[in-house]
């Protein structure tokens, strides 16, 4: 009986098109553990968590344009974006309305900024790439003459709740499960199944009936307010600001949503295993840096595990494919 | 069930310059057949895009019991009841059945969350109906790309009666479905007629017009030519209305001396996914032409015979055995292959015209290129064919489209091919260009080049070649030469039928 039931949660999760990042996950874990006495120690792990809780959900909104066939080179900038937005319009002695003022304008900044690339690339028919590097440098431009040199604080009791841990559990953990959650509630709705269907045959869902340039629209600005979200999310940790502060987190983003086995193609994959992707990028930096070895391998563990990625299923199949034949 | 009588009346639609409906009409009424036959190009498919809605008419009017509608998009056909089952498939290869079935309209609870079980269950009940006649159990849950052809097309079926339609239109649908599956599909086709439902088939096969069918309406150069109660007219009569008076005028002389010319190509029972057990013989300097209704399997055989697709079967030149393994095995035994998608598969469009006539060639003039020699023979090619340009350099993008048909050609004439396997080259060529294309061919022959040619256009196959294979379902149903070589052999053969 137990036997029949694990091997059919076996078989559930064999069919996960994550398998692969979960297998890479482990697997970094050991290699980490091995290397760094103190990893399973809530402390580093809680740093861990802290530092890549952004890039958590700037890939989470990467992987739905993704999904929708699309792709978005500007999630970077408008981190910078709100990061600045949020840091000019509060200063340290802000009140809690001026707290929330800022807020709500830095989630509407990127919500536009997301609804700016969704109107070009849905309705005027733009390419994804070209438009989202081109609104990127634009993003980019805005964070600079905001704050042209970077500085600026915010209150304390703003960063508070990134440090704490309500019912015990640390506050990045319940924004992870926040963000599983509301993936799971749109895989569950009509948006989910037509952004699937827009980015696996945009032709094929038109002639289905569903409506492909909202759905892509939505995508986009679903990928803008998420960058918002952890424009505000970073902001809270380190409590400064920079117009350059978003810059390194785009290629990351689209790293981490194919390190979590969505394909870049489109219409497959999905946010669950791009959080997996996300921490396999983090514990190939934590690995980099306890090897004590040059900074440039980085580069090349990063890319040898995207490419582990994308050959997987293949090899798996060949593998499957010579047991048969 | 909501009855629907559907009337189409004199639908014009014009595509360009090329009028491809000029008189459509169609009337369809609750509990009956009606099958839609034509040969190629005569506007069936355009009629039936226009009354689902998938294109819009330049002219002519829809009536819905007797009210006039005009549909913009395929949504708002549906909604009034109006559902196609297209032959392109309409499915997402990535999702399951269940969620392809229910994709635009799911069933919805508080919330917006999907009633997923509900979804599945009626899936379930949906895959019943063809319980039995697929290979593998159809399972709701199973992605789309794992189905064999046969099984997309019942799914995609079963996709359009989950719409619950008034007017169901069945597009060449069952072309990938085995005779089991037909069958189910034709009782089950009774059943609906018995609920009320109007169904409009559109078929290649004469066979289960004539066994389905209440009332045919036939097409014939885009205009509706007849409609009657399918008793009243015998196949003979059928393929007649079906084809022009007429007699088709030959453009080439006959070569009857060529039947005793050298073999240079022998094929013995090739097979591939779409093709069964296809045999023929290629003479030096004989054009044999590929007929049949689209899609029977006359583009795989040129693909599969230029090494593109993978086959079996055994293919012979100047009498020795040889594989075809990539396209590159058989440039070498000098074959060349003309692609119908030509700005896809034949050319660089943004690229110049020298760069895509000597693209194939290019090996053939050292390193570094001696790029004089390759500009004097791509003009010589140029001048050859009559290409209408300013200069060599003039990219691809600015010819129209015979004249980029000719660089195509042109690309492989540089290699002097002993083989051309052609794909519907002159397909949106205008007709001064077509006659210098078919002038362009016989010099060929003359040379001693050997054709394959496969055209929609039946008088350009007609006209041009010494004999005609006629392909139904991946099979050459018949070879026509001589005195058989005529219209309604080549309509009836393509119709599948022996008559």
């Amino acid at each position: 009986m137990k036997a029949a039931l694990n091997s059919g949660l076996l078989r559930r999760l064999g069919r996960q098109y994550f398998l692969f990042s979960l297998l890479l996950l482990i697997i970094g874990v050991v290699v980490n553990a091995s290397l760094q006495a103190n990893f399973f120690k809530p402390i580093a792990l809680v740093g861990l968590l802290r530092t890549y809780l952004p890039l958590v959900l700037l890939a989470a909104g990467q992987t739905i344009v993704i999904i929708g066939g699309g792709i978005d080179l500007s999630v970077g900038s408008i981190v910078s974006m709100v990061n600045v937005i949020l840091v000019t319009r509060m200063g340290a002695e802000a009140t809690q309305s001026q707290v929330l003022t800022a807020v709500a304008l830095g989630l509407l900044a990127g919500t536009l900024a997301g609804a700016l690339n969704g109107a070009c690339i849905a309705f005027l028919r733009f390419q994804p790439l070209v438009t989202t590097f081109a609104t990127s440098s634009i993003f980019a431009g805005i964070a600079v003459w905001v704050l042209p040199r970077p500085g600026g604080s915010v209150p304390e009791f703003f960063m508070q709740p990134y440090r704490s841990a309500p019912l015990g559990i640390t506050f990045p953990l319940w924004v992870i499960l926040g963000v599983a959650l509301v993936w799971w509630y749109l895989r569950s709705t009509r948006f989910g199944r037509y952004l699937y269907a827009t980015g696996g045959d945009a032709y094929a869902a038109y002639m289905s009936a569903v409506p492909v340039e909202w759905i892509r629209f939505f995508s986009y600005v679903a990928s803008g307010l998420m960058a918002a979200l952890s424009g505000l999310l970073l902001t809270m940790s380190i409590g400064t600001g920079s117009a350059l502060i978003g810059l390194d987190m785009t290629m990351p983003s689209i790293v981490s949503v194919v390190l979590g086995g969505t394909a870049l193609s489109g219409g497959g994959g999905g946010v669950i295993g791009t959080i997996l992707g996300v921490f396999i990028l983090a514990i190939i930096r934590n690995i980099i840096s306890f090897a004590n070895v040059p900074s440039w391998w980085q580069t090349l563990v990063n890319g040898l595990a995207v490419m582990l990625i994308l050959a997987g299923p293949g090899i798996w199949a060949l593998i499957r494919g010579r047991r048969e034949a | 069930m909501n009855e629907v009588s559907l009337s189409a009346q004199h639908l014009v639609k014009h595509y360009g310059g090329v009028v491809a409906l000029a008189d459509g009409n169609l009337e369809v009424n609750p509990g009956e057949v009606m099958t839609l036959v034509g040969a190629n190009g005569s506007g069936k498919s355009t009629l039936g895009k226009i009354v689902t809605g998938v294109v819009a008419p330049d002219g002519g009017r829809l009536l819905l019991n007797d009210r006039e509608v005009i549909f913009r998009t395929p949504h708002a056909a549906r909604e009034l009841g109006i559902v196609a089952v297209y032959q392109e498939l309409s499915l997402v290869p990535r999702m399951t059945i269940a969620e392809n079935i229910w994709l635009g309209h799911e069933w919805e609870r508080a919330g917006g969350i999907l009633r997923h079980a509900e979804m599945r269950q009626r899936t379930q009940e949906l895959l019943a109906l063809f319980e039995g006649t697929t290979h593998n159990h159809l399972d709701p849950d199973m992605p789309i790309s794992a189905l064999s052809p046969g099984e997309k097309q019942i799914v995609e079926i079963l996709k359009a009666l989950s719409w619950q339609p008034s007017v169901l239109f069945l597009d060449e649908a069952t072309a990938s479905l085995d005779s089991r599956q037909v069958n189910r599909l034709f009782d089950l086709i009774q059943d609906w007629k018995r609920q009320g439902m109007a169904i409009v088939f559109i078929s290649h096969r004469l066979d289960e017009i004539y066994r389905i069918a209440d009332r045919v309406t036939v097409l014939r150069n885009g205009r509706t030519v007849a409609a009657a109660p399918i008793n009243e007219l015998s196949k003979q009569e059928l393929i007649n209305l079906m084809i022009e008076g007429g007699v088709a005028t030959r453009t080439n002389g006959k070569h009857l001396e060529v039947s005793t010319a050298e073999e240079i190509l022998r094929v013995e029972s090739l097979s591939t996914t779409t093709l069964r057990a296809i045999n023929l013989v290629l003479r030096r300097g004989e054009l044999v032409g590929l007929g049949g209704l689209q899609g029977q399997g006359q583009a795989e055989l040129l693909l599969a015979l230029f090494g593109a697709i993978p086959y079996s079967g055994q293919i012979y030149l100047y009498g020795r055995p040889v594989v075809l393994r990539r396209p590159q095995d058989a440039m070498r035994h000098q074959i060349a292959y003309v692609p119908g998608e030509r700005n896809t598969a034949g050319l660089l469009p943004i690229q110049s015209i020298l760069d895509n006539l000597l693209l194939p060639s290019w090996k053939h003039y050292g390193f570094p290129l001696r790029i004089r020699q390759a500009q004097a023979d791509a003009m010589a090619i140029a001048s050859g064919l009559k290409l209408v340009m300013a200069n060599l350099d003039q990219p691809i993008n600015t010819l129209s489209g015979g004249n980029a048909q000719k660089v195509v050609l042109g690309k492989w004439l540089l290699r002097r091919p002993q083989i051309l396997l052609l794909d519907d080259p002159t397909k949106g060529v205008d007709v001064g260009t077509k006659s210098e294309f078919y002038k362009i061919l016989s010099d060929l022959r003359a040379e001693g080049t050997s054709i394959l040619f496969y055209s929609t256009d039946d008088e350009e196959l007609l006209g041009l070649c010494d004999r005609v294979l006629v392909l139904h379902d991946g099979k050459i149903t018949a070879e026509l030469s001589g005195e058989r070589l005529v219209h309604s052999e080549l309509v009836a053969a393509a119709m599948g039928s022996s008559t």
